[in-house]
Order: C-alpha cells, then sequence, then structure tokens
C-alpha cells in the first residue's frame, strides 16, 4: 500500500515479497507489502518463526525471495548485483560478527576499503564514527575484537555498519544478546544517535517492550507469516487490528502507553505552596483556602522541601522541618509510565516536577495520567479517521474503540 | 659408543642428507598444502564431497610406504621424483581434513556479516575466512611433515636421496662391524630434522597467526 501524502518518501518499498525455503510448502514469509519512510525506524516484531528476520535478510538479499520485488530510493534493487547492493546497506546482527583476526580500526574500515576509499580519509572515518559510539579511538582502535566487552563490541558493529554512511541500516535483533540494564542504555545511545544520523532503518526483535521503545512504526507478523497490523506503537496499542495483536502487544497495553508520554508533553496540575520561612498563621491561613490537606513548603530557590498538613501545623512544637519529606521528584523528561510509579510510592499521592536546577514546576496526579491517556486515545482516533494505515479501515477502528470503551 | 664417533667423523656428509631430507620434505610439504588446501575450499561447503575427499585420503595413508614407492618406478622410474608424489599423497588426509574443519568452525556470524558488508565470496574466503581456519590448517600442515619426513627415509631403496640413504646403507651391511652404528646415527638424525621442522612450525605460526585469534 503506498504511503499517504502525509509521510515521508518510501526509502523501501517491498511488494508482495514472498519465500519459501526450498523443501517446504509454507511460505516463510507470504506477500509481505510495505513502505518503509525515509529517516525512520520501523521495527518488524512478532513471535519465532513468523519471518521477520527472513523479511529482513531479503532487504540486503542474504535470502534471495522466491517471488516479489524490493525497491530502494525507487529504484528496484531484486535483481541487482547482491554485494554492490550491500554496500549502501548497513548490517547489524545480534552476535555482531567482527572479524577477530582484525583490530577494531580495520573492523570498522571493511566497507571503505571494499569500496576503495584512500587511507587518509578512512582513518578520519573510522575515527569519527569511535567517536561517534563512544569510544576513545586512541584506546580502542588498535585493540582486537576479543578484548572488549558485550557491549562495546555491540557498538562497533553499529559504527562498523555505518562506515560508509549508508542510507538504510538494517539490524537483526542488534541489542538481544545484551544483559539488561546494558541493553537499556545502548536503546538509549542508539535513539541518541539516530536524532544526529537520520538512518532509515529496519529493526527486528521479539520484543514488544524494544519494538514500542524503538519504533516509529511497527509491523506485527503472525504466525501465519504475514503482517497484521503495520502502524505508529500509539496505533497498535490503542486499536489492535485483530486479537493477535491484542494478545501479542500484552494485557499492559494502556500502562505501556504511557511509556510513550512524556512529563514536559503533559499539563501539570497546580498545588498550593508556600515559602518555608512563612510566619505559622499565614501557612494555616493558606491551607484553609485549599480543598488540599497538605501544603507544599519551597525553599528561597523554588525547590520543594516539605508536605505539611494542618495536624502538623496545630502542633506546639511546630518548626518548618515538620510534616514529611518531599519524596517522587521527577523531571520533565522522564515518560508518564516513571511519574506513575514515583506517584504510587509518594506519601501524598503526587508525583512533583522540578525543572534542572530543581525548581517547581507542578505535580503530577493522576487526573494528569488519565487526561493524558484521553487525549493520546482521541489524537490516535483522529489520525486513523485523517490517514488510514496499512490493513486498517476506519470502521475497523470504529469496531475497536468501541468494544474498549 | 660407537655411534657418536660415527657421527663426529661423518658430520659434514650427514649434514648434507639431512639437508636433502628437510628439502625434499618441505618442497612435497609445498606442493601438499596447495593442493589439499584447494581441496579443502572445494569441499567444505558440502558434506558429501568433504566426506569423499576425506575418505579417499585416509585410504592413501594405509597404503604401505615400501609398496607405493615401488610402484613408483613403474611410473617416475628412479630418483626423487616418484618419492615426492608419494609423500604429497601421504600429506594430503591431515591437510585436507583440517582445511574442512577450520573452515566448517569459523563462526557463521562472521561469514553472515562479511557478505552482509558485500564481501564477494572469493573476498569472504580470503579475508576472512580461510586467515581464520589457519591456526587449524597449519596443525595439519605440522602433523603432515612429521609423518612424511619419517616416510621419507623409506624411499632411499628407490634411490632417493636424504638420511634414508644411510639407513638403506647400513641395513644392507648388516653383518660390518660399523653397520649398526650408522642406522642409529642416521635414525637419530631423522628424529632431530622432525625437532627442527617441529620449531620451525612454531615460529611460523607465531609469524603468521594473527594476534586476536590466538588463544
Amino acid at each position: 500500500m503506498p504511503a499517504s501524502e502525509a509521510d515521508p518518501p518510501a526509502m523501501i518499498r517491498l511488494e508482495e515479497l514472498t519465500k519459501y525455503y526450498p523443501g517446504s510448502d509454507e511460505p516463510a514469509v507470504d506477500a509481505v507489502t510495505m513502505d518503509i519512510p525515509e529517516g525512520e525506524i520501523v521495527v518488524l516484531v512478532g513471535p519465532s518463526g513468523c519471518g521477520k528476520t527472513t523479511t529482513l535478510k531479503m532487504i540486503n538479499r542474504i535470502v534471495e525471495p522466491t517471488s516479489g520485488r524490493i525497491s530502494l530510493e525507487g529504484e528496484d534493487v531484486t535483481d541487482v548485483d547482491p554485494d554492490r547492493l550491500r554496500r549502501r546497506i548497513g548490517y547489524v546482527i545480534q552476535q555482531v560478527g567482527l572479524f577477530p583476526h582484525r583490530t577494531i580500526a580495520q573492523n570498522i574500515a571493511t566497507v571503505p576499503r571494499l569500496l576503495g576509499w584512500d587511507k587518509e580519509r578512512i582513518t578520519e572515518r573510522v575515527d569519527e564514527l569511535l567517536e561517534l559510539v563512544g569510544m576513545d579511538p586512541a584506546t580502542y582502535g588498535p585493540r582486537y575484537p576479543k578484548e572488549l566487552s558485550g557491549g562495546q563490541r555491540q557498538r562497533v558493529g553499529v559504527a562498523r555498519a555505518m562506515a560508509a554512511d549508508p542510507p538504510v541500516m538494517l539490524m537483526d535483533e542488534p541489542f538481544g544478546a545484551i544483559d539488561p540494564i546494558t541493553r537499556d542504555r545502548l536503546q538509549n545511545e542508539f535513539l541518541r544517535l539516530q536524532q544526529e544520523i537520520e538512518k532509515t532503518i529496519v529493526f527486528v526483535t521479539h520484543d514488544i517492550d524494544e519494538a514500542i521503545k524503538m519504533g516509529d512504526r511497527i509491523a506485527i507478523f503472525g504466525n501465519d507469516h504475514r503482517i497484521q497490523q503495520y502502524a505508529s506503537p500509539e496505533m497498535l496499542l490503542s486499536n489492535p487490528i485483530n486479537e493477535f495483536v491484542d494478545a501479542f502487544t500484552g494485557t499492559g497495553a494502556s500502562l505501556k502507553r504511557l511509556n510513550l508520554t512524556r512529563v514536559r508533553d503533559v499539563a501539570l496540575s497546580d498545588w498550593p505552596t508556600a515559602a518555608s520561612d512563612s510566619p505559622r498563621e499565614e501557612l494555616q491561613r493558606r491551607l484553609a483556602e485549599t480543598e488540599h490537606s497538605f501544603l507544599l513548603l519551597l525553599d528561597r530557590q523554588q525547590r520543594p522541601l516539605r508536605w505539611i498538613s494542618e495536624r502538623d501545623l496545630a502542633r506546639s512544637d511546630w518548626t518548618h522541618h515538620g510534616g514529611l519529606k518531599v519524596r517522587a521528584v521527577v523531571e520533565p523528561h522522564v515518560t508518564l509510565h516513571n511519574a506513575l510509579d514515583e506517584m504510587l510510592t509518594s506519601n501524598v499521592g503526587v508525583a512533583t516536577v522540578v525543572d534542572e536546577r530543581g525548581a517547581y514546576q507542578g505535580v503530577v496526579d493522576i487526573d494528569t495520567v488519565m487526561t493524558a491517556v484521553n487525549a493520546m486515545r482521541a489524537e490516535t482516533r483522529e489520525r486513523v479517521r485523517v490517514a488510514p494505515w496499512h490493513g486498517v479501515t476506519a470502521s475497523d477502528v470504529a469496531d475497536a474503540t468501541e468494544s474498549r470503551a | 659408543m660407537g655411534a657418536i664417533e660415527y657421527a663426529i667423523d661423518n658430520w659434514d656428509r650427514l649434514l648434507e642428507f639431512a639437508l636433502q631430507h628437510i628439502g625434499f620434505v618441505l618442497l612435497s610439504i609445498v606442493i601438499a598444502t596447495v593442493i589439499g588446501v584447494t581441496l579443502g575450499v572445494l569441499t567444505y561447503q558440502r558434506p558429501t564431497a568433504a566426506a569423499l575427499v576425506i575418505a579417499v585420503s585416509a585410504t592413501i595413508l594405509t597404503i604401505p610406504s615400501f609398496a607405493l614407492f615401488g610402484l613408483g618406478i613403474t611410473f617416475f622410474g628412479i630418483g626423487n621424483l616418484g618419492p615426492v608424489i608419494g609423500l604429497i599423497l601421504y600429506s594430503q588426509l591431515p591437510i585436507v581434513r583440517n582445511t574442512i574443519t577450520g573452515l566448517q568452525e569459523v563462526d557463521p556470524a562472521v561469514v553472515e556479516s562479511a557478505r552482509g558488508m558485500g564481501m564477494s565470496r572469493w573476498q569472504s574466503l580470503w579475508r576472512i575466512e580461510l586467515p581464520l581456519a589457519w591456526p587449524v590448517v597449519l596443525t595439519g600442515v605440522r602433523v603432515a611433515t612429521l609423518i612424511v619426513t619419517s616416510i621419507f627415509a623409506i624411499a632411499a631403496y628407490v634411490g632417493a636421496s636424504g638420511l634414508g640413504r644411510e639407513i638403506d646403507r647400513g641395513l644392507s651391511n648388516l653383518g660390518a662391524a660399523w653397520a649398526f652404528d650408522v642406522v642409529l646415527t642416521a635414525t637419530v638424525a631423522i628424529v632431530l630434522v622432525a625437532l627442527v621442522l617441529d620449531v620451525l612450525y612454531m615460529l611460523i605460526g607465531k609469524l603468521t597467526i594473527p594476534r586476536g585469534v590466538r588463544s
């Protein structure tokens, strides 16, 4: 299906792409048609054996398609020389596959050498790439792959894939074999990197949470080796097209959606505050004026200090250190999911938002979260009406929305 | 002891035989390596062909060298040519088998990333797979060298050069007082030649196995 007018032009177009492996009656990939827009991360996700990896490997013809067409930048590449094609496409796999007998610098220089760049240009590019992935060229360039940690190897794998500045990168479970903490860091680093490099990226994973985090769009493959739904993460979570997608995105779909919004994107609620050095009578008067049972005390730099209640103020031994310590303080860049988590642990049921200097901005309460969820739902519905996505008709969405309401 | 005295008195003669021995062994091994590695490269991805090549080279190694060199006279006459061809044949099993094993043991992810970055089949083989298989191939070559160093001694009876000449001369004159010393000296010399060649392989390994794959 061609992309709608609002979408960026397709960098990769797959048309009716099908693969039968020899000796199998069942296709590994069945008539996959999709447009992969320029500069976006498109995630292929699904259970094992669904055809997501085979689809990825047909794009650089590591696996030759049985039928169908592949276009890259508007050019039909289904039958061109695969070696030349691959030098235009970055490729990162789970096991990384660094060449153990070559240094890190030589590994990264692989494609530039194949393309016949001169030595000086290669050295410059290798240093630039190592810097880009946060590794010191002088330290790591001369090392061998076995001298690096798993996370460092994966970074080198990404740098190597970007060496000749290909417009397209294919990544097959690139963070799959890495411990969860390092994986999270590499994902964040990669997203930051992508903001700079703006490559067109096809990314395979079996982890729906990773898909939601990384993807501008997600294609969910089913056990029938076809795409079930191809849409933005918001769309998939709010309007799953069928039971398979619904089940695959999981019961926590609404909770996952909170990962897509950040505190800075929502309207914060107000909370009554007062300067911590105000006299007791004034604090009592302020508190009586509001319907809240706590007052938030701020210091001279507007930083939250204590929560105080009427009872604290009534105590004979009242000082400005009375009341409860302010916990659950978040900054605007955290996700609503994090904020909700903090909120639940806070003693007054709100997360306090501060700017980078620690000055009070407002609070996130349950109403803020609900408003944001409703707004997201409305926005997706609106988008469906304007630009139907792959295989989704407006009536499907209406049905799905009804049944959830 | 007589053998030591004999060795001291005849060291220049023995050295010449030893150098001939080393020369013909290395000549055979170089040719055998080219043939064996080529056979390995051609068959390592085809299980049936690989099994066939290994079976044939194993069978060759079971032919008694005495018989093989004798039959060789029919085709190549007296001299070094027949024995050198015999040594090349005997070398095939360790070289071919280790080439096949070495290439098959290269991490498939490494090969996939090489092809995925646009290396041709040949570039991937030459720049990535063979260098990574090299330590295993080299071990095969080393074993082949040990085998043919001792086998070449037999070839003296069809007119080949080397330390086998001395053994042949001693055995043909076993009744004589000096014969035993000659055989013993030449045998020890062959063992020394094998040790020297082994040290040579250690050096070759040090020089040619890249730091990143050395264990």
